[in-house]
């Protein structure tokens, strides 16, 4: 990307995340609806799983199905220890910690391998875990779990702890794709065997993002199962294991655009806003209309949301003369894995 | 515990491999040939479970004949699928992300098209054999699971003998084994994949209209089964015909013997399966033609 433009678009850039937190910071002060507090938090719940599928999906290149699990486990661990009474902060690392250990459980045998084991493995894995938490005695089964907190009930607290919870996930994110780790992750993406022969380690690279997002992950489940007082394993769409949960999480960041810092936030704002809608007026042809979605986006603008605003801006920078190069996330798209390798 | 305990998950194990490799090999030769991991596999089993059903219930006819008029139709559906969505997929010799994605995508969509036409509840074909069997001294064959297990290997030797002599399973073979030496020779792959993908949907939906003979199904049917097929391939090493049936073999003895031990109920059965994907992938990860090939060359 130019930098030296007259009209220094970077700088723009950097700045309106802040404005946009800004403006959320503010908000609830401003006096907003108790709904739209509410549709607000979820969308960031919704939020920070997106960003923390694409650290996996995106940046890596690894395909992942079974987010629900982190989902879930964030969500029962932290449940659990409300009820016994602890400190909601202990919680949510309690549930980081959870979901960053049953990443490992998926990660450690299917990383080490090429091709298509790690996907469908998270597929396999959601299945089990879920007949696994509708059958433990210990959460209830598959009548689920009530969670009492014994604190008055702030919806501006649940807020505030959701929006903080995005802003560190999207630090993270900005951090992981501007460190060294960053770069070996794209590397891997675009070809295992270069990266390994650059001195990455694609196994351990892996399983630390994968890591990193379960993580991210459980927070988002801890913070939905501390603001609904009742969470269920489920294999419908309200259950935290359930697959659909799984769909979601993946749906976000391809709508937004894989592989890009801003992407997976677009998608998951538009999909947690959006998905309010679906669900109220079509519940019947909801998965339908993913389905649709997703195979739009794949064959016809696999760069999402953001692709699409980039290429406006494009069309809108050449007309006034001035020819935009390609942004490097575009090139490492265009060479990723997403195009495969050509003969 | 006496002798026929123990025989008796082997007898349902041994009938149980030849519908779960029959179910397996179409995932296996779309793999072989175009490194897609077909996620709507599930979807095809599920409308192949619904095609024998409304067959039956519309026209009375036996789904056993169901399941052999499936192939032709599915075969066509998915030369469909393959122009309409499939070959626009970049090439590649690994499975892509944008592959997994779309293929998830298109089995979303069935899905909800069969909850839009059958509604989320369970069905269930039942015939005038269903629920008889043969006695075999001390045991008891279900007569569907012997039908079942007959037509899915017979299934598989037609597929074997065709792969084997004709001029398109000589082609099919050449790109799983190498696509550029393929190419080089002359091999259309572009034909190929269409055909492959077309076959390898025949024989899912084939699969699906006997599993519906044993099983209750729903729209959200072929789950479990695409976890199944997927652990089978991979026992069998991804892309190896008699891989499958081995794999298949050994999945099912494990699922039922699951059973003997104490405290594991029926309903923990994905959970075995996922189980046996990780040591799978744990200490055998060529799959059984892996360990196979390496004792040959230590021998």
């Amino acid at each position: 990307m130019k930098t030296g433009n007259a009209f220094p678009r970077p700088a723009v850039k950097s700045i309106l995340p802040f404005v946009v937190l800004l403006v959320l910071l503010i908000l609830p002060a401003a006096g907003l609806s108790t709904n739209i507090t509410r549709l607000l938090f979820t969308t960031f719940v919704w939020t920070i799983t997106s960003v923390a599928w694409n650290l996996v999906g995106g940046f890596t290149g690894q395909v992942s199905f079974g987010f629900a699990v982190f989902y879930g486990l964030g969500a029962y661990t932290a449940g659990l220890m409300i009820n016994a009474g602890r400190d909601p902060c202990f919680s949510f690392l309690a549930a980081a910690g959870m979901a960053a250990l049953a990443s490992f459980l998926v990660g450690l045998p299917t990383f080490r391998l090429r091709g298509p084991y790690f996907a469908i493995a998270t597929i396999g894995v959601t299945e089990a875990v879920r007949v696994v938490m509708s059958n433990l005695k210990l959460t209830g089964g598959a009548s689920g779990l009530n969670i009492i907190e014994r604190r008055t009930f702030h919806q501006a607290e649940h807020y505030y702890t959701a929006l903080m919870a995005v802003a560190l996930a999207v630090a993270i994110s900005i951090l992981i794709s501007r460190s060294r780790f960053g770069l070996a992750l794209r590397a891997i993406k675009q070809d295992e065997d270069a990266a390994a022969s650059l001195g990455v380690n694609p196994y351990s690279c892996k399983l630390w993002v994968h890591a990193i997002a379960a993580a991210l992950t459980g927070v988002a489940g801890a913070i939905h199962a501390r603001y609904f007082p009742y969470i269920d394993p489920g294999g419908g769409p309200g259950g935290v294991f359930a697959f659909q949960t799984g769909i979601s999480i993946l749906l976000m960041p391809v709508i937004g655009g894989i592989g890009t810092v801003w992407g997976p936030v677009l998608g998951g704002l538009v999909f947690g806003i959006v998905e309010e809608e679906l669900v109220v007026n079509f519940p019947n042809i909801h998965l339908l209309l993913y389905g649709i979605l997703l195979i739009l986006i794949i064959l016809f603008e696999p760069d999402g949301l953001a692709g699409l605003l980039r290429k406006l801006f494009a069309l809108f920078r050449r007309s006034r003369g001035d020819s935009g190069g390609q942004d490097a996330d575009q090139v490492l798209w265009r060479s990723g894995s997403v195009e495969g390798r050509e003969l | 515990m006496t002798l026929e305990d123990f025989l008796d998950p082997l007898i349902s194990a041994l009938l149980l491999a030849g519908i779960y490799a029959a179910m397996s090999m179409g995932m296996t030769i779309i793999y072989g040939v175009m490194k897609i991991v077909n996620l709507a596999h599930a979807g095809f089993m599920m409308l192949g479970a619904y095609f024998a059903y409304e067959l039956f219930q519309r026209f009375h006819i036996d789904p056993l004949l169901g399941a052999v008029l499936a192939l032709p139709v599915f075969f066509l559906f998915g030369m469909g699928v393959h122009w309409l969505l499939v070959r626009w997929l970049p090439k590649s010799d690994q499975p892509t992300l944008a592959s997994l994605l779309l293929m998830f995508g298109f089995w979303l969509v069935l899905q909800n098209v069969a909850y839009l036409i059958w509604k989320n509840e369970d069905r269930s074909i039942t015939t005038s054999y269903t629920l008889s069997s043969i006695h075999l001294g001390p045991f008891y064959i279900s007569k569907v699971h012997l039908f079942v297990f007959v037509a899915a290997v017979i299934s598989i030797v037609v597929l074997q003998i065709a792969l084997k002599r004709s001029w398109f399973g000589r082609s099919m073979r050449a790109l799983i084994q190498n696509p550029y030496a393929a190419q080089i020779v002359g091999v259309d792959d572009r034909k190929t994949a269409m055909l492959t993908f077309g076959l390898g949907t025949a024989f899912t939906g084939f699969a699906g209209a006997l599993l519906a003979m044993l099983y209750s199904f729903s729209p959200d049917f072929g789950r479990p089964f695409l976890l199944r097929s997927f652990v089978i391939i991979v026992l069998g090493g991804l892309e190896s015909f008699s891989g499958v049936a081995i794999g298949a073999l050994i999945l099912a003895l494990v699922e039922n013997y699951s059973i003997l031990i104490p405290h594991v109920e029926a309903s923990y059965q994905p959970a075995i399966s996922y189980g046996l994907l990780v040591v799978v992938l744990l200490f055998l990860p060529k799959g059984i033609a892996g360990l196979l090939e390496r004792k040959w060359r230590a021998g």
